[in-house]
């Protein structure tokens, strides 16, 4: 294409120069000639502007896609370039995150943990039968009988014994429930 | 390549031109007809410089470019005829 134009603007310029100085203007049919030549000589011109017109478009079009090709690689590093270090920064958040979340956490089971014991020791201890019932525990584990611990630890002996043995009962069942 | 469009383009008025100086030397009254239209391209020509800015939004180019088309035109009838009247 390139070739083609070149020849064709270089036979145009023949063509319009080379009739009108070289021709000899004796011979009679030397202004037929020139006529044809300078006709033949815009007709090339012609067609060799239209040639480097295409080829300008056509070179034009080839720079804008190289522009966007380019364009487009430099945006995808980028891009990939922001991801990778999006994760590296997400993935170290995690990495520092991740040891705090498990103490709190364990801080968190364990204050919940020590908080159910208080509630329970603070609820046991509040209750007035409580030390009550540490003084019959304490009468067991010396082998004390049940008789004994009714008449002697909750004053409930004579006509008051079978409500006393209640009362053990009662107590009995309520603490070692809640220790359960 | 743009350069060498505007090239080609250039040469082919330049080959024009020369072929209105051709028609001319057929006859006289071709030489007339050519006079004429050659006087008529200059009153255009001159009126183009003075309507630039006007003719430049009509013809929505700049007005340096319009500035240099007609200088173009000039050249174009000057070497065209030049160099057939001087061969």
């Amino acid at each position: 294409m390139h070739l083609k134009m070149f020849v064709l603007s270089a036979s145009a310029v023949a063509l319009w120069l080379a009739p009108l100085s070289a021709l000899d203007k004796k011979i009679n049919w030397h202004k037929a000639a020139q006529g044809v030549s300078l006709c033949a000589g815009i007709a090339c011109a012609v067609k060799a502007g239209s040639i480097a017109y295409k080829l300008s478009a056509d070179a034009e079009i080839e720079m804008i896609k190289e522009r966007a090709i380019t364009a487009d690689v430099i945006d995808e590093i980028s891009t990939s370039a922001y991801v990778s270090q999006q994760q590296r920064q997400q993935e170290a958040e995690l990495m520092l995150a991740s040891p705090g979340l498990d103490v709190e956490a364990s801080r968190k089971s364990l204050e919940a943990i020590y908080d159910n014991d208080l509630q329970d020791s603070v609820s046991a201890s509040d209750n007035p039968d409580y030390l009550v019932y540490v003084e019959v525990c304490k009468s067991r584990e010396a082998g004390k009988s049940v008789t004994w611990i009714v008449e002697n630890v909750l004053k409930m002996g004579g006509r008051k014994f079978a409500d006393g043995k209640a009362k053990l009962e009662t107590l009995l069942q309520q603490f070692e429930g809640e220790q359960k | 390549m743009k350069a060498m469009y505007l090239v080609n383009y250039f040469v082919a008025g330049c080959i024009a031109s020369s072929l209105l100086g051709w028609i001319a030397s057929l006859h006289p009254m071709a030489m007339r007809a050519i006079a004429f239209l050659l006087a008529a391209v200059a009153v255009a020509w001159v009126m183009c410089w003075l309507l630039d800015f006007s003719l430049s939004q009509t013809l929505k180019i700049s007005v340096p470019q319009l500035q240099a088309l007609l200088v173009s035109v000039l050249a174009v009838l000057l070497i065209g005829l030049g160099v057939f009247l001087c061969t």
